[in-house]
């Protein structure tokens, strides 16, 4: 579940405009808990399975590589919308009776 | 450690994957070094909040496939002379028998795994199938109350060991697949890591 979670909030970052490794870490670091060394994995994974595409720039006078959310990518995190949705739904079936029990 | 200490410490602790998987994880760190320098944050600190080597080691080796990692280690480094490529020939029947032997202990060992995964919920399944047709059984009979009870009995009794099995061996499955997952990394860091640094420490 918390792998997946990952390779969604890494789409997610990259999926208004292109970003760097370093960007995304500090981006997402609000809001999960990722390390450099975590992220790595979930790039290369991502890239293998053409949710995103890297390309390399020169940044400063050395290489970075930026990475580029592709149509899957997109797809995915339309999938996850989606799935999510209905379960808020049942969340808030779930939390909406356990308050009016006890008020009762 | 310096930035140039990690790079040199890492790409030794990664000697033996492919050139492009190594080229790639490098650069990857490298590029995170740089970028955390460049946001301000010392050089030491920089590498040091990576993580320790090991880790990194872990977790990118945790993402290529074992057969990957073993071909790289076979493959010949450079091109084989002649006379090597006839000692590889007229030495065949020693070395094939031994690498297709590996081969194969390798795939039944991967095979046990499975079966017996497997032939544990064939056997839970099979318990509660015993106990719902003994259920069903006793009402069919027609020997009488008494052995419509007794079946009934033995019915539910091995529904309800099969439904209590089936958590214990989820538990099971759990500790293999966990078992398994660490000796696979540690089949991997076999092949993976530097052997000659310390060669090379006392030649220095």
């Amino acid at each position: 579940m918390k792998r997946g979670l990952l390779d969604v909030c890494v789409l997610a970052a990259i999926k208004d405009e292109d970003s760097y490794g370093y960007r995304i870490v500090k981006d997402l670091s609000p809001y999960v808990e990722i390390s450099e060394s975590t992220l790595y994995p979930i790039l290369r994974r991502l890239e293998s399975s053409q949710m995103l595409t890297v390309r390399t720039a020169e940044h400063n006078g050395r290489l970075r590589k930026y990475y580029h959310i592709t149509d899957s990518g997109v797809e995915r995190l339309k999938q996850f919308e989606s799935e999510w949705k209905e379960l808020m739904q049942i969340y808030e079936y779930v939390t909406r009776e356990g308050g009016s029990h006890e008020q009762n | 450690m310096s930035k140039t200490e990690f790079i040199e410490q890492l790409r030794s602790a990664l000697n033996g994957l492919s050139e492009e998987d190594l080229k790639k994880s490098v650069d990857y760190y490298e590029e995170m070094i740089d970028d955390r320098i460049e946001d301000g944050i010392p050089e030491e600190e920089a590498v040091s909040g990576l993580g320790s080597i090991e880790e990194i080691q872990n977790k990118i080796l945790k993402e290529i496939p074992i057969a990957n990692i073993v071909k790289e280690k076979i493959k010949p480094k450079r091109k084989l002379g002649g006379l090597e490529i006839a000692l590889l020939v007229i030495g065949a029947p020693l070395w094939v028998p031994i690498v297709l032997s590996l081969i194969i202990t390798g795939l039944s060992l991967y095979m046990s795994f499975w079966t017996i995964i497997l032939s544990l919920y064939v056997t839970d399944f099979s318990l509660f199938l015993s106990g719902v047709f003994c259920i069903v059984a006793a009402f069919m009979q027609t020997n009488g109350f008494a052995t419509g009870l007794f079946l009934s009995g033995i019915g539910v009794a091995l529904t309800g060991v099969s439904v209590l099995l089936f958590f214990g061996f989820n538990q099971i499955v759990k500790g293999m697949f966990f078992l398994s997952k660490k000796f696979v990394l540690w089949l991997k860091k076999l092949f993976v890591g530097e052997k000659k640094s310390s060669a090379e420490a006392t030649a220095v």
